[in-house]
Order: structure tokens, then C-alpha cells, then sequence
């Protein structure tokens, strides 16, 4: 019997460690959103993200001088929008204290370098250099003067990861900022898109598109980008909103995560869409 | 275990390191080269089949672990990479799928099954044309990591690897 159980052995080891470790990554595959595992991975992230941050601070210097360009445009054109954005501050203030608004408007940015880029077609990451320590939390937002960039995954002591906008596992509530249509917005490995519009919905390309207030993670009006086209699915009811996002992910270098506070009670309530 | 056995992972530190910080500087349109899959390939073909499938897990399991990937959809990939290149292990034929553009294609080869099987488990989505998802997750990542190893066939310093 062993010598049996020997020879199988021999003959066919190679196939019966390919079926081991098979077995073994599904395994792994469904412990995905167990939380030792999630801690296992934010510590072996954190160790190895401070080794890429400093590799890439060696190669971002190279990029420093026509990022200054870049920046001193966007500084002028700033300027000017905040001269008018005074102003029509003055008026705002006016208004609120008549209508009795509560002031919401201060949340705290947090400035972060990319420190590494997961180039995944489908569930594209960023590694941000800023972690707990500065009071990052999942689910917190991460723009840049663009637009946004996506949002705060996971995060160890001093570093985050981020799930770009171009990753299959994010979805975002928006809203068409002109008709004040929502939707959900997804990546799908090819394309960013407003899934499901019922086809009677106002969607026009070169309508902007902005995260939307009914979304427990982005509560707040923030550009995403602009209807590219609006393709109606087999079923012919729904319609497939195509956006070109604001963000360029591709050579972005330098973000703010947006200090929101997700509301628990909110949470609660509402669908979540980000625990899918 | 020997020393050389144990440097293949030695090595995967560094040259995730470069895939991640240096690599994306020469995407094209966001496709970038995998030097993982470079490295595994030829260290399956070095020391054999069984271990190649154990170091494809090994290096798919850190990588998911590091770069905050599905964990398992890299391991699940790279495991099957590191056993078909493996079959290229023969003793007589060894140097031979080493040292010539045979390498190159058992890269490309490779690539294909390596973003198929990780594309299945990460991007799955049935409103997407599968042929436009196979030539743009498979087959240009494919050909680009197939160009970037003919650089590791003229490389003249290959033999330190070992």
C-alpha cells in the first residue's frame, strides 16, 4: 500500500502541490474581509511602504520641476477664483444666517504623497504616505485639485492605501450637477460609468458629475468628472453613463484626504455601498 | 535549503520595490511590464516545476499582502504561472529556453495565463466585452512583459541570479 502511495506520489507530486496551493490561494480569496487578515496586511504594507517612499522621493525630485509649473499655473487661476469666491462668500454668510443655516463647511485637509502605485487594470491602489497618525481612517475621501481621487481603504500607523477611482470595488454615489440626477458610479476594468440610468433620465454629454450628498463616504459636492457618453444597453430601459473623471491618475503625485468623518448614525440607515 | 534556493526571494524584495515605484514611470497608457512574472519564470525553469509553483505562490501571496491587492488573486495567478513554466525545466533543454528568444516567448505565454486568471478574479463583469478585456488586461501587458525580458536574455551579469 505505501509503496502504492509512494509511487502515485512520485509519478504526480507536481500536480498534487499545484492542487495544495490552489486550494490554498481560494481559501485566502474568501478570508479577504476577515479582520486578522486585514491587520496581518496593513502591518506588511506599512513595513514595506516606508522603503518605497523613500525610492520614490529619489525618483519624484525628478518630476519636481515641471510639477512647480504645473502648481504656479494652478496657483494664479486659484488666486483669481478666490478673489471672486470672497466675495460671493460675503453674500453666502448673508444668506445663511437669514435662512438659519448650520455652518457644516470645515473639514480638515490632509496633504499626502504618493508613495507607490499599483498599476492593476481592474483594482487599481495607491499607497499614500500618511497613516493613523495623522488621523486617516477608511472610507475617508482622497482629492486633489482636480477632483476626486478615490478613497481611503486601509491604513497602518504612518501609511494608507487608497482604491482609485479606477478600481472595480468602488462605488460611488454621484450626481449630474445640472439635472440633479443620482446614480452609482463604477469602475468596470475598462471604464468609469454611471451603471443602470433608466434611459427617460436627463443625462447630456459634457454634463459635470459630482459625488453626491446622499453617499455616506462623500458627503459633499466634489467634481468627478464629465459625461463622455451615454450608451443605452441591450435591454434598451437602461443607459450606460460614460465619464471622463477630472483626477489624471497616471501622473498624480501629490493628494489632500478629506477629514470626514463618516456618520455611524448614517450609516446605519442609509445603504452602504462601500461595503458593497 | 540551500542558499540559491532561498535567493529568489531574496530577490523579490528589490525588484517589487522597482515594479512599484519605477515601473509605473514607463507605463504605456497604463500597462506596465511585470518583472515578478520575469523573475519567476526563470527561476521555475532553473530548479524545476514544484519549485517554481511554490515560489509563484510565495511571490503572489507577498505581493497581494504588500500592494493591497484580492488577497489570493496574485497567488492563485503566479502559482499556475510557476508550474507551466516549470514543464520548461527539462535538464537537457534547460539552457536552452534560458539563454535564446524561446525565453521571450515562455514569458508571453506566461503573462497570458498569469492576467487571464488574475483578471477573472478581480474584474469580472459581465457587461464588458471579454475580448476588449482579454487584449487590454491580457495580451498588451503580455507583450510588453514579453519586450522588457529580451532585455534579461542579453543581460550579461545573469548568472549572479544564481
Amino acid at each position: 500500500m505505501i509503496k502504492f502511495f509512494s509511487k502515485i506520489w512520485k509519478n504526480f507530486k507536481e500536480y498534487f502541490v499545484l492542487i495544495l496551493l490552489v486550494i490554498t490561494s481560494l481559501i485566502i480569496l474568501s478570508q479577504n474581509k476577515n479582520q486578522e487578515v486585514q491587520k496581518v496586511r496593513a502591518i506588511a504594507f506599512g513595513s514595506f511602504a516606508v522603503v518605497t517612499s523613500i525610492v520614490s522621493d529619489l525618483f519624484n525630485t525628478a518630476n519636481i520641476k515641471s510639477e512647480n509649473e504645473e502648481l504656479r499655473r494652478v496657483n494664479s487661476e486659484l488666486m483669481l477664483q478666490v478673489s471672486k469666491l470672497r466675495e460671493y462668500g460675503i453674500l453666502n454668510e448673508e444668506f445663511r444666517g437669514l435662512a438659519g443655516f448650520k455652518d457644516t463647511s470645515a473639514f480638515p485637509l490632509i496633504p499626502a504623497n504618493i508613495v507607490s502605485k499599483s498599476f492593476s487594470k481592474a483594482n487599481n491602489t495607491f499607497t499614500l504616505n500618511v497613516g493613523r497618525r495623522e488621523n486617516v481612517k477608511p472610507g475617508m475621501p482622497v482629492i486633489n485639485h482636480q477632483g476626486i481621487v478615490g478613497i481611503v481603504h486601509s491604513t497602518s500607523e504612518d501609511f494608507a492605501i487608497v482604491r482609485t477611482l479606477e478600481n472595480i470595488d468602488l462605488k460611488l454615489t454621484v450626481k449630474n450637477e445640472r439635472s440633479r440626477i443620482h446614480g452609482i458610479m463604477r469602475w468596470d476594468g475598462e471604464e468609469l460609468a454611471i451603471i443602470n440610468v433608466p434611459e427617460t433620465y436627463d443625462f447630456k454629454a459634457g454634463d459635470r458629475i459630482i459625488t453626491s450628498e446622499a453617499s455616506y463616504l462623500v458627503p459633499l459636492p466634489i467634481p468627478v468628472g464629465i459625461v463622455a457618453e451615454i450608451r443605452n444597453v441591450e435591454t434598451e430601459i437602461f443607459s450606460r453613463v460614460k465619464v471622463k473623471p477630472f483626477a489624471n491618475l497616471l501622473n498624480i503625485e501629490n493628494v489632500f484626504v478629506l477629514g470626514i468623518v463618516q456618520s455611524k448614525q448614517k450609516e446605519n440607515l442609509e445603504l452602504n455601498f462601500y461595503n458593497k | 535549503m540551500r542558499f540559491k534556493q532561498v535567493l529568489p526571494i531574496i530577490f523579490f524584495f528589490p525588484v517589487l520595490l522597482f515594479q512599484i515605484t519605477v515601473i509605473p514611470l514607463i507605463s504605456i497608457n497604463g500597462i506596465i511590464p511585470d518583472l515578478l512574472l520575469i523573475l519567476l519564470v526563470y527561476y521555475a525553469i532553473s530548479y524545476g516545476q514544484i519549485y517554481g509553483t511554490v515560489l509563484g505562490a510565495v511571490y503572489g501571496f507577498l505581493f497581494d499582502l504588500i500592494t493591497g491587492s484580492l488577497l489570493g488573486s496574485m497567488m492563485l495567478s503566479k502559482t499556475v504561472v510557476g508550474f507551466v513554466s516549470g514543464y520548461y525545466s527539462a535538464e537537457t533543454q534547460r539552457e536552452k529556453f534560458l539563454n535564446t528568444y524561446a525565453f521571450t516567448f515562455i514569458i508571453l505565454l506566461c503573462a497570458v495565463i498569469d492576467s487571464v486568471i488574475y483578471s477573472f478574479f478581480s474584474a469580472v463583469d459581465f457587461n464588458t466585452n471579454i475580448f476588449k478585456l482579454f487584449f487590454d488586461q491580457a495580451l498588451l501587458p503580455a507583450l510588453y512583459t514579453g519586450v522588457v525580458s529580451t532585455i534579461f536574455i542579453v543581460f550579461p551579469y545573469r548568472r549572479n541570479f544564481n
